[in-house]
């Protein structure tokens, strides 16, 4: 049976200190956009820490999300796209074709969760900076789509490497740049289809719900309320 | 395009090139060289090196992920491309104790040190006026004579003037070194500047358990948390460590789920996770937690005798505190008394449970007393050195051969502040200060502006820097003589913090330097060799190498984490490991005693800067999630990373509570005037129910005038308009005891991340 990759993400151990923020952006050449374009609305961050005020002053609580693309069986943003940019992979991802997008925007207007961002000029790194990039990932040009692929190309070189060593993949050998660096251990990333994996596990448990789940999306991130 | 031309830009292209971005490396008419390859890497295969994080001063081990790449680089005069390894991504080196494989956000940003735009890349002497930035590119040999020639006087017997150092608190061999190398000059000052710099914690620690050091906690065991302001989850002591065991504490042991409480007046990154927040007044944190103490005991949930020698130094802790009666405590606090008497119920009934006090309630001019209170309280409870408490990282201060050289009468002044350099600067004694050299620390930036720091280093004749980036401090320099990148150098760090076992962290360079810079450390060891003397004999080592060598092999002998049978054996194991963690008990420098005091610290209210009636407002700088005191301003991914509460990118902001703001005429979003008696600045409005009514508080690290593209200009720096007052006790800056004003002047700008938040589901959060 195929993978099935998917996410939990426990909002009881998740601190706000957006970690996977800066290292999503590391791994996947999100280019920075800058005071001027960021206050446009146009700085892109495929993950973000959603954050909201309850009660009033002294009986003030915060509560905060870590939202990436919930990568849905069932995504809105696929059937729109018109030149088939936005597809459904075999391993359940929804992935982005960047040479097919011709920069439509339906399939951010699909989205019901805003994790997809849109090109607004063309990516530029003061040099030396270009130094970090990742040879992995592509850059996307102006006019494009864009949004969290689960740091497929992370998967791509573990499941190479397995291949090579004749042993199916481990349960946890493939980890999204923000999970591995999430200092409280909130995100955990897996095969869904494994019922031994770890993620399948923390999936089940009754603190477990998806966000928007009433319209329909089926989103493979699962959040694990917080308890308190 | 003429064919020869055209075939150099096709083949530059196409080898140089995997990002359409690099493609100006072969714009036609450049002559375009390409070097032999330095390493031996194969392309497109990731070798993972460790090194240490330098970001701040936890320690953290990195992994480094280096890739095969072309950078363009001047050898001989000439530039061009060549193959090297590259810095692709940082993470956590997973064997490492302290982080365990993680890393914080602003850890992840330093690949953006090494490779960012505005670094120096050779030597440079000042041509234009002190601060103005204007410089000249210098040979190394010509900026080490130089450098030679200004201090090689200094380092005579008869010196007339002295050599000051100013870095910031180091450990490990850097240190060492620098002292050895401060030991040749008569009258010298390693003067060490930090401005969240837990000076009050260290000696309140002394005092208490006998250990000037920050602690570490087993939060992974423990059943609940108290946390007076300290910023445990984002930038305070060893964050990453805190929060691999904070994860744990909720949800990491199956039916237990630790909980947590918050004192401070505006919820912080850390506040907002807790599961209870208190807002006290500004300054009666220790108040609160003799409170707590009091209940503890009149209670019988502990008798006073379990806190030890931590007790004694409170007035009236064996009486059972009858001065700190729930409703008195709450008079001067705001906590009502029935939370009082339930935070000390809780405390006592679900332990192990531990008490964290931190940043700015140790800021105020009581700061020693509130931690005095909080320590004694945690000897209490029971807490210290079991599991689920406190504890201290056992340190290696001791091991190795490059201890400070003693020497008889000409010691140098090793615990120097940046107030008592400018004093000496301004009146020349003990000894006028000739020279100054400059690593890293940067105080014309970090200081209030009535210390004068400024005013005081442009008095000094000569002043060198070994920064990677002109600032406010290391402009004022007439060379600068710039550093490796960490990712660059050998690093050794000795973690004060963080694990159970002693830790050294070290790691040889995971990189080739990209530019014409040279190791800090082993351009003080040239300088030294070339001085002669009583200095070359403190350091005899060729290479900054050579000495991490000497100094770290004598760990062989000791039960740890490297088994090896020759010490070259076990020099390769640990540069391969990333370090070295004991696996049993490790000769320790011996506690000191408490020294100095028998007196208990007497319960002073707290004094603030500025009449109230003028300046109704507790100001509260804190230390941001994205650049720490400021340094890490120049890094574009946190610039750009939202702030977790404002969701602001890009600049700086002042929090006012939303009544407040109400009165005050104060939109979201308006420009606003804060004013101190010591200073004035503006800044855009973020409304946040998270913060009491009588605070406002701003975010440290904008506001740089001289920090390269990404940060100057930008912003607007807290720490100009504090004042001076201090902790009498040990002399350390009280930063949140300064009252201001707030007007509203007019519409402002604030950039905001504004995609989200979306709906919450009442099933979302079991609140």
């Amino acid at each position: 049976m195929s993978r099935r990759w998917g996410m939990v993400i426990d909002l009881d151990r998740c601190t706000g200190c957006e970690a996977c923020v800066v290292a999503c952006s590391a791994e996947n050449n999100i280019a920075t956009a800058g005071e001027s374009q960021a206050a446009k609305g146009r700085a892109i961050h495929w993950i973000r820490v959603e954050r909201s005020w309850e009660g009033e002053f002294p009986n003030v609580r915060v509560r905060f999300r870590p939202v990436p693309c919930q990568q849905c069986d069932a995504a809105p943003c696929e059937p729109v796209c018109p030149t088939y940019a936005s597809y459904h992979n075999a391993e359940g991802l929804n992935a982005q074709v960047y040479n097919r997008c011709i920069g439509t925007r339906y399939c951010a207007n699909a989205c019901p969760y805003t994790g997809r961002f849109f090109n607004w000029f063309q990516p530029s790194w003061d040099k030396p900076l270009q130094l970090q990039l990742n040879p992995d990932v592509s850059i996307r040009e102006a006019g494009v789509m864009e949004k969290c692929t689960f740091c497929y190309q992370r998967a791509l070189v573990a499941e190479s490497q397995a291949e090579a060593e004749k042993r199916p993949l481990r349960d946890g050998e493939v980890s999204p740049a923000c999970v591995q660096s999430c200092p409280s251990g909130a995100m955990v990333f897996g095969d869904l289809n494994d019922p031994a994996s770890a993620v399948s596990r923390l999936a089940g448990l009754d603190r477990g719900v998806k966000l928007l789940e009433e319209v329909g999306t089926f989103p493979k991130i699962t959040y694990l309320a917080r308890e308190s | 395009m003429r064919r020869r031309t055209f075939l150099m830009f096709s083949a530059a292209t196409a080898a140089g090139a995997m990002w359409d971005v690099a493609v100006e490396h072969g714009a036609p008419g450049k002559e375009l060289v390409r070097f032999i390859p330095e390493t031996k890497l194969i392309p497109g295969v990731t070798v993972w090196r460790p090194s240490v994080c330098a970001q701040c001063a936890a320690g953290c081990g990195l992994s480094v992920r280096v890739v095969e790449g072309d950078a363009e680089v001047v050898r001989k005069g000439q530039s061009g491309l060549i193959k090297v390894g590259l810095a692709k991504k940082l993470e956590g080196n997973p064997g490492h104790p302290v982080n365990r494989g993680k890393l914080c956000a602003r850890g992840q940003a330093g690949l953006q040190v090494t490779y960012n735009p505005d670094r120096l890349s050779h030597p440079l002497r000042r041509t234009g006026p002190r601060g103005s930035g204007q410089y000249a590119e210098v040979g190394w040999e010509e900026a080490l004579g130089e450098l030679h020639a200004r201090l090689g006087p200094l380092a005579s017997p008869s010196a007339t003037s002295s050599l000051a150092f100013l870095t910031p608190p180091l450990r490990g061999q850097r240190r060492a070194l620098i002292e050895n190398f401060l030991s040749g000059f008569d009258g010298s000052a390693l003067v060490s500047f930090e401005f969240f710099d837990d000076r009050v914690l260290r000696e309140a620690n002394r005092l208490s358990f006998g250990r000037a050091q920050l602690p570490t906690f087993d939060l992974a065991q423990s059943n609940v948390v108290l946390s007076f302001g300290a910023d445990f989850l984002g930038t305070w002591n060893s964050p990453v460590a805190q929060s691999l065991s904070y994860g744990t504490m909720r949800q990491g042991r199956s039916g237990v789920r630790g909980k947590f409480v918050q004192v401070e007046p505006r919820i912080s990154q850390t506040g907002a996770s807790s599961d209870e927040w208190i807002p006290a007044r500004p300054g009666t944190e220790g108040e609160l937690a003799l409170g707590i103490a009091h209940v503890l005991m009149s209670e019988h949930l502990r008798p006073a005798a379990a806190a030890g020698s931590a007790g004694r130094w409170i007035a009236g802790w064996s009486d059972g505190l009858p001065e700190y009666r729930p409703e008195a405590v709450a008079w001067k606090t705001s906590v009502a008394p029935e939370t009082i008497r339930g935070l000390a119920r809780q405390l006592a009934t679900h332990s192990p449970a531990v008490a964290i006090v931190g940043g700015a309630p140790l800021a105020q001019t009581n700061g020693l007393f509130t931690a005095l209170a909080v320590n004694a309280l945690n000897a209490l409870l029971g807490s210290v050195g079991k599991p689920g408490g406190l504890q201290f990282t056992p340190q290696l201060g001791s091991i190795g051969p490059a201890a400070p050289a003693k020497s008889k009468s000409n010691a140098a002044n090793l615990s120097g502040n940046i107030q008592t350099l400018a004093q000496q600067i301004r009146t020349g004694k003990p000894k006028p200060v000739g020279a100054l050299l400059i690593y890293q620390a940067n105080p014309v930036f970090a200081a209030p502006p009535d210390w004068q720091v400024k005013e005081a280093l442009v008095k000094v004749p000569f002043i060198a820097s070994f920064g990677s980036f002109t600032d406010e401090t290391s402009s004022l320099a007439d060379l600068i003589l710039p550093d490796h990148s960490y990712l660059e150098s050998w690093v050794d760090d000795l973690p004060e913090s963080g694990a159970a076992e002693a830790v050294l962290s070290l790691a040889p360079p995971a990189l080739e330097p990209l530019h014409h810079t040279r190791a800090t450390p082993d351009v003080l060891l040239d300088l030294a060799h070339r001085l002669g003397g009583p200095v070359a004999k403190a350091l005899p080592w060729k290479t900054y190498e050579a000495m991490l060598q000497d100094a770290y092999t004598p760990l062989r002998h000791l039960p740890g984490s490297v088994s090896a049978a020759s010490d070259d054996e076990f020099w390769s194991k640990v540069k391969d490991q990333g370090g070295w963690w004991s696996a049993g008990p490790v000769p320790e420098t011996k506690p000191t005693a408490a020294r100095g005091r028998s007196q208990p610290v007497k319960n002073q209210e707290p004094e603030f800067d500025g009449p109230a009636q003028d300046f109704p407002f507790h100001f509260l700088p804190f230390p941001s999630q994205q650049f720490g005191d400021g340094r890490h301003a120049n890094l574009p991914w946190l610039q750009e990373m939202p702030d977790l509460l404002s969701t602001a990118m890009w600049g700086s902001w002042v929090e006012i509570h939303p009544g407040t703001a109400q009165r005050l005429g104060i939109a979201e979003g308006d420009l606003v005037e804060v004013s101190s008696p010591h200073g004035v600045l503006r800044a855009p409005a973020v409304l946040s129910p998270g913060i009491a009514p009588d605070v406002v508080a701003m975010p440290v690290g904008q506001g740089h005038e001289r920090y390269g593209r990404y940060a100057s200009g930008r912003g607007a720096n807290p720490m100009a308009i504090l004042g001076t007052k201090t902790e009498p006790e040990t002399g350390a800056l009280a930063w949140a005891a300064t009252r201001v004003s707030v007007r509203r002047i007019g519409k402002g700008e604030l950039c905001l991340f504004s995609v989200g938040p979306l709906e919450w589901g009442a099933k979302q959060l079991k609140r």
